[in-house]
């Protein structure tokens, strides 16, 4: 069965993940396409290179808001749980994966897959939490 | 936790639809918490026994406090 969101602010919150997630695109094109063709240097550059990470600032802190929001207690725990998954996912993955970069020289995981391995492993963790309630 | 959410709600003739829109909280509330694996709020353990019409202790089977009358 496709993921139906159930209660107003779950709407809500969907609906701001999603213009989150298209302005992170659409910022990390030109974000691309600046440095690409202007070369922007000092200051210009590193306002050009926060611009991709903004609307990702904005997802988490949207997420925020809606456990803050939502007034379903059942709803608010089942998403708690499965970002704590996620978190604690991406936390050992990435502890493990710089031990294996330090010790044995594994290729270099960039900081900017981190906040896309949380949410894949929230997602992966909201399956098993629903699970538990099925 | 043991509860007699589902034989309540037999009595009135509710489904757990109706019986969510009643407490303003998802179906899926409701199911986790009469199948006993999600444990209310106080704030809706009480809504719960305000809907029914009873006590909080007459819905929830609190095991504990049977196991501590039994010693």
């Amino acid at each position: 069965m496709p993921y139906c969101p159930t209660s107003p602010q779950e709407r809500r919150y969907v609906v701001h993940m999603l213009i989150a997630a298209a302005l992170c695109i659409l910022f990390s094109v030109v974000a691309a396409l600046g440095f690409r063709h202007a070369h922007p240097t000092g200051i210009l550059a590193y306002l050009l290179g926060t611009l991709p990470g903004l609307p990702i600032v904005g997802a988490l802190a949207a997420t925020g808001l809606y456990l803050h929001a939502e007034t379903d207690e059942f709803l608010r725990n089942v998403l708690i749980q499965s970002l704590l998954g996620g978190m604690g996912a991406t936390l050992a993955l990435t502890t493990v994966w710089g031990n294996l970069e330090d010790f044995v020289h594994a290729p270099h995981l960039g900081l900017t897959w981190i906040y896309p391995l949380f949410w894949a492993f929230s997602g992966i963790s909201y399956g098993f939490v629903r699970l538990r309630y099925k | 936790m043991k509860n007699r959410i589902r034989v309540l709600r037999a009595e009135r003739d509710w489904s757990q639809a109706d019986l969510a829109l009643r407490l303003e909280v998802s179906r899926q509330s409701v199911n986790a918490i009469e199948t006993g694996k999600f444990d209310p709020s106080l704030p809706l353990a009480f809504k719960l026994a305000r809907l029914f019409e009873t006590t909080i202790e007459a819905i929830f089977d609190d095991e504990i406090a049977e196991d501590n009358r039994g010693l």
